[in-house]
């Protein structure tokens, strides 16, 4: 059984179809990079998988594990393990990432008809991922990435991942704006996570990233489709060359 | 107006029924002079309306056409413990309106601390309470004050003395019980110099009972002292809650004033702040939540008198269904009061397109020399929050839930003492819960 499996799906922004037949598939433990051209719909497409309101499916199907992802509320998604890391982390005032991370974990625990976590034990698990992640207690106890720095704010994404520990993970430009310490951190993260069971979506604009977390498929959405399917050198020859050749590509 | 046409009005058939009442005890004949003060006074203001221009946003027209009783001798059993606030404090009870020697627990309240009923008061308390509030008033005068005194039926005084610093605070706690019940409340405050208290002030009611609560505090702080005073207004959600707090402040003072208003189907919170000498920190914040057709208004005046005193005001409520609220907000600098350094600020979150806020924040500044700004936010859940906490796993509700409470929160946060912060922070995440999100149970 796929983890992810994506048939001809459309989808609009408004009025307009950004989405226009995409077609992917991924198994457990395989990572996936989707490369491509600003504008091209790489942040469609993760919000449409993680089901934010506005983004509307015309066409096809997207079915995760054995379940129809299309059928589920946001909540209830995540809860089923799929994770978005978002390009632009949201601030979001007044709520420490603490009680943030506590809701969502034990959002998650509930959902599966499980108790709540011990809530001296989930400070613990907290803290030991944040160290690694060399985020300070201080950034816990802030309203969640509010007064962040853009790579705080990355690491944040990485550390509720760690925290969350999804079925698949969606990271949406997560190399965006790091400077090299940082980008080996989050690397470092993502790569930590790495299993047999776990899939990941990485996408990104450049090549740089995947030199740290190695892809095992590369695809290039251009126009809202998929072009190109590769390994991982077709991302080094993307960097060779550009995006050029699939702008042409009506 | 002529009192025998105010007559025609229901709730005036009350008030000159309060007349009649005249207290008990050797004190009787000093309080009926006040009520007849007052009921004079209040039929020369007229009834609050629409056109004096501190009551543009709230009309009261509804409450002078009801008809209210004088409370009779009620047995209570117990205060509503689940609807005040949760401080570890000694207790002043007052049933509507009268203390109430049963339900109070004064047994561990400090020495240096005073309370006396206005039987017990001495010459020179009722000297203090006679002393007008040097606030500047507004045109239209006080109505809520001069009602207040109309109907009254006790007056609380406490007197802190000097020097006198305690850690444990003085929970004052209103309970109105009764089917259209009329009752006022007076609180005199008199902090000596350099003392340091906090002031709890808990408004609630007996399940099912409909009221009107008029509420008016003097404060009086002297210099050096440091006065916390913390209210919640949690009336049943169908009685009326008028209140007055008015606070002069002499050198160095800290006043710490936060007014919390979640009950009643109209209530109005007056809080007027005189700064008469510099070196004073005056905090006046609040925070409001709003259901159903519930009525909020929250008015304030902080008038810097002196130079070199700081005046912080935070507001932040939330208005659900077809609540609606309104907040006043004034902040006036005489022409000495150079280098004085005032913020206010009123934000509002609308949970839905029935809900209404009308904001009125003022500056009238006479010195040159100032820093003052001020500001008011109205807006709405944003999508964005609600999405990044849906994709984290966290429902529709909870995630509403919980930015509701941490925008609330933030004003509680400015509440200076820490244990008041705490009792009131859980007690609005409570609230919220109940009012907001779990009424489909309850119906
Ligand atoms: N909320 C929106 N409203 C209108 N147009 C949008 C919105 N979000 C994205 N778009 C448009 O959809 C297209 C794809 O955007 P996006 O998915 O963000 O691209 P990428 O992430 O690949 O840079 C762009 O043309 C963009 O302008
Ligand atoms: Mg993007």
């Amino acid at each position: 059984m796929s983890i992810l499996s994506i048939e001809n799906l459309h989808a609009n922004v408004g009025e307009t179809e950004i989405l226009r037949g995409i077609n992917l598939k991924i198994e457990p433990g395989e990572v996936h990079a989707v490369m491509g051209p600003n504008g091209s719909g790489k942040s469609t497409l993760s919000y449409v998988l993680a089901g934010r309101d506005g983004y509307s499916v015309t066409g096809g199907s997207v079915e995760f594990k054995d379940k129809d992802l299309l059928e589920l509320e946001a909540d209830e998604r995540a809860n089923e393990g799929v994770f978005l890391a978002f390009q632009y982390p949201v601030e979001v005032p007044g709520v420490t990432g603490m009680t943030f991370l506590r809701e969502a974990y034990n959002s998650r625990l509930r959902y599966e008809g499980k108790d709540e976590a011990d809530a001296m034990e989930f400070l613990k698990l907290v803290r030991s991922k944040a160290k690694d992640l060399n985020m300070s207690d201080d950034m816990l106890k802030r309203p969640v990435n509010v007064g962040f720095s853009g790579g705080e704010k990355k690491r944040n994404e990485i550390l509720q991942m760690a925290v969350l520990e999804p079925k698949l993970a969606i990271l949406d430009e997560t190399d965006s704006g790091l400077d090299i310490d940082a980008l080996r951190l989050v690397a470092d993260g993502v790569n930590a996570l790495r299993t047999s069971e776990r899939s990941m979506l990485i996408i990104t604009h450049y090549q740089r990233l995947l030199d740290y977390i190695e892809p095992d498929h590369v695809h290039v959405l251009a126009h809202g489709q998929i072009q190109r399917s590769g390994g991982k050198e077709l991302a080094l020859e993307l960097e060779a060359n550009g995006y050029a050749e699939f702008d042409d590509k009506v | 107006m002529n009192s025998s046409v105010e007559s025609i009005v229901p709730f005036n058939q009350f008030i000159d029924s309060a007349q009649g009442d005249h207290p008990h005890g050797n004190r009787g004949d000093w309080l009926s002079e006040i009520k007849e003060k007052g009921r004079i006074e209040f039929y020369k203001l007229g009834w609050p309306s629409p056109k004096f221009e501190s009551w543009r946003y709230t009309n009261l027209n509804k409450l002078a056409k009801t008809q209210f009783f004088l409370p009779q001798d009620i047995e209570l059993a117990e205060l509503p413990y689940q609807d005040i606030l949760p401080v570890d404090a000694p207790k002043i009870a007052l049933v509507n309106g009268k203390f109430n020697r049963e339900l109070s627990d004064l047994s561990t309240i400090s020495e240096g601390i005073l309370v006396n009923n206005f039987q017990e008061m001495s010459d020179e308390q009722r000297a203090l309470f006679s002393l007008e509030n040097p606030t500047t008033l507004p045109k239209e005068g006080l109505p809520v004050k001069a009602l207040n005194d109309a109907i009254l039926s006790d007056v609380l005084f406490i007197e802190i003395r000097p020097g006198w610093q305690s850690d444990v605070p003085l929970h004052i706690v209103s309970i109105g019980c009764g089917d259209h019940v009329g009752f006022s409340s007076k609180i005199f405050v008199s902090a000596g110099e350099n003392c340091r208290l906090d002031i709890v002030e808990s408004h609630a009611g007996e399940h099912g009972s409909t009221y009107f609560s008029s509420c008016v505090s003097n404060i009086d702080i002297k210099a050096g002292a440091r006065l916390g005073h913390y209210k919640l207004q949690n009336d049943t959600n169908t009685s009326t809650h008028l209140a007055l707090t008015q606070t002069s402040i002499e050198a160095d003072a800290v006043y710490d004033n936060f007014v919390m208003s979640v009950g009643g189907i109209l209530s109005r919170n007056e809080v007027r702040s005189f700064i008469a000498a510099s070196g004073v920190d005056c905090c006046v914040n609040g925070a409001y939540l709003g259901t159903s057709n519930q009525h909020i208004d929250n008015t304030t005046f902080i008038e810097h008198a002196a130079e070199g005193s700081k005046s912080r005001e935070v507001y932040k409520g939330v208005l659900a269904d077809h609540a609606k609220g309104v907040f006043q907000g004034k902040i006036f600098v005489h022409p000495e009061a150079q280098k004085t350094d005032g913020y206010q600020m009123n934000r509002a979150l609308l949970l839905s397109d029935k809900a209404e806020i009308d904001s009125k924040p003022e500056l009238e500044i006479y010195a040159d020399d100032v820093r003052c700004s001020h500001g008011a936010t109205v807006g709405e859940l944003e999508e964005e929050h609600l999405f990044y906490l849906k994709a984290r796993g966290i429902n529709a509700e909870s995630a509403r839930r919980l930015l509701v409470e941490a925008y609330i929160g933030e004003v509680i946060d400015e509440i200076q003492s820490q244990s008041i912060r705490e009792a009131l922070s859980k007690l609005a995440s409570d609230l919220l819960k109940k009012k907001l999100f779990e009424r489909s149970n309850e119906r």
